[in-house]
């Protein structure tokens, strides 16, 4: 009879009800597989040992730990079916509408024909102050062709920072000094990054324009159809928000928008949207002041409810949003690619003073 | 043993979530826990792991079989992934002062590096067939999770228990 196989002489030591009769009596009988059957036996007795790890398992309180992570991000990402309307909903508001099609129009003329090519990166922000008509009656993108989510943010809640930060690729800095009236340990979302794809349509920007009760220009070759990809993200944020639904304090921090054109001629297109009916003629010069680099995102800042002034946050322009009511604050700027945002119920003066004493090094 | 998969939740995660969790709970753990060495760090790889569960479909039956699975790998991803475990360990090491992990009182530190190290770098199938059958699942279980024949789980964890022999005799032979 030939020898039983290594695999049947281990299975011998853990399960000997496993290995058939015959070769349970053959090794029985057998000086090779003895032998071989003890190398399985002193193999297995030093892993044993070295894998003997026993923690002591709090079941409840790992329950616990997990009922809260499934409640805060169903909270975010369920139901599904309502998730996708407000996201429709969000690119109909003016304001983010605005901004993306402000990233939009933002190109530069690099682009060329072919593949996908970046046409902008996000490497300034410039507020655009705007009257609340003006931002209402801002077409959204939907007005000029078909918008499609690729991509969704899926925010949620990880167990803490270097989690945030492996999931998130990006560094969380450390606050150095909380604001007064902040206490606490904050807690750590992560979203991943979020696309869309717009795609130009004649059609679309026809009927929008008619309905201003406006002729469409005539569009330049190629522009039907073409396409643009808006992405941000992924992002992270700390938030302390001591168990109340309005956070203390939030510092978060985000890839920078980017736009990709799958191969218009891009100073093309943002001179015909420029000058499509429906867009405000304030709305438009501010546009065309920003749009010249591909590199400054111009932040729509409703002029009723909003003040933005600039500042400077580790040598980088900063843009300080300040509620008119004197309640909310937050500074935003761009460094290497990434957005950082610092906002809450605080005065400018300390929301300035968190972003200045952010600490990178954990 | 019921074989059936759950249907979601109304909060999109399914129905029998708690029920697994409290079963399975200390074993995934424990699954972690002999690649990491640290009690917390596998509980996080746990978390990890019973929250994609609790999205996913896999039938019930096959539960402790995924979640281990499941857990071995994202416990020996943590390890390959160097630039992670060095910033986890300098916060791990501050820790442990202060709380020191049940498992500190089995292997010392140095050993449980070793380990882990000898761990990453057998075959990964082997590996997680090694994991699996030290914490307790049977040659049958173990089968069913790597989708292996019931008669090569032996072959495979013999071979694993071999060559992690070598790779701990080398390293202990080269420190």
């Amino acid at each position: 009879m030939r020898h039983p196989t290594d695999g049947t002489l281990r299975r011998l030591l853990d399960e000997p009800a496993g290995v058939a009769d015959a070769d349970r009596e053959h090794v029985a009988r057998c000086p090779v597989c003895l032998s071989g059957l003890a190398a399985a036996r002193q193999d297995a007795a030093i892993t044993g040992a070295a894998l003997d790890v026993r923690p002591d398992v709090d079941v409840e309180a790992g329950w616990q730990r997990l009922h809260r992570t499934v409640g805060s991000t169903a909270h975010r990402r369920a139901p599904a079916a309502a998730r996708a309307p407000r996201w429709r909903a969000a690119l109909r508001s003016p304001v983010v509408a605005a901004v993306a099609v402000l990233a939009l129009l933002a190109g530069a003329s690099a682009a060329a024909a072919g593949n996908w090519l970046q046409i902008f990166h996000t490497e300034r922000i410039a507020p655009v102050t705007l009257p609340q008509a003006d931002l209402v009656a801002l077409p959204d993108l939907s007005a000029y062709g078909e918008v499609k989510m690729t991509e969704r943010a899926n925010v949620r809640e990880v167990a803490d920072a270097a989690e945030a930060e492996r999931v998130s690729g990006l560094t969380l800095p450390r606050v150095a000094q909380l604001p007064r009236g902040v206490r606490g340990e904050p807690t750590f979302q992560v979203g991943d990054r979020t696309s869309a794809e717009f795609t130009f349509s004649v059609d679309k920007a026809r009927q929008t324009a008619e309905a201003a009760g406006k002729p469409l220009p005539e569009p330049p070759a190629g522009l039907d159809g073409s396409q643009f990809r808006l992405s941000a993200g992924p992002g992270v944020a700390a938030v302390w928000s001591a168990g109340r639904e309005v956070p203390n304090l939030i510092v978060a921090r985000m890839a920078a928008p980017t736009v990709y054109s799958s191969g218009v001629e891009f100073a093309t297109a943002r001179d015909y949207l420029l000058s499509l009916p429906g867009l405000p003629e304030n709305v438009a010069s501010q546009l065309r002041h920003y749009t010249g680099d591909g590199a400054t995102l111009p932040l729509p800042v409703n002029a009723r409810y909003l003040t933005a002034a600039t500042a400077d946050v580790h040598g980088s322009p900063a843009t300080v949003l300040t509620s008119r009511d004197g309640v909310l604050a937050g500074v935003v700027w761009v460094q290497g690619g990434t957005v950082t945002a610092v906002a809450g119920p605080l005065s400018a003066d300390e929301v300035l003073s968190v972003a200045r004493g952010l600490r990178w090094n954990r | 043993m019921v074989v059936g998969s759950t249907p979601a939740g109304r909060e999109g995660v399914r129905a029998d979530l708690e029920q697994v969790f409290r079963t399975t709970y200390p074993r995934v753990v424990g699954v972690a826990a002999r690649v990491l060495g640290s009690r917390a760090e596998a509980e996080d790889v746990a978390q990890e792991v019973f929250l994609a569960f609790g999205r996913s479909s896999v039938p019930a039956g096959q539960a402790v079989g995924w979640l281990s699975v499941a857990a071995a790998h994202t416990a020996l991803n943590q390890v390959r992934s160097r630039r992670r475990r060095a910033a986890r360990e300098q916060v791990a090491g501050d820790l442990d002062a202060v709380c020191p992990d049940v498992a500190d009182t089995v292997v010392t530190r140095d050993e449980r590096r070793r380990v882990r190290a000898a761990l990453a770098r057998l075959p990964r199938r082997q590996a997680v067939a090694l994991l699996l059958r030290h914490s307790g699942l049977s040659y049958a279980e173990v089968a069913a999770a790597l989708d292996l024949s019931p008669g090569s789980v032996g072959t495979t964890v013999r071979r694993a228990e071999s060559a992690l022999r070598e790779e701990l005799n080398r390293h202990a032979s080269s420190d």
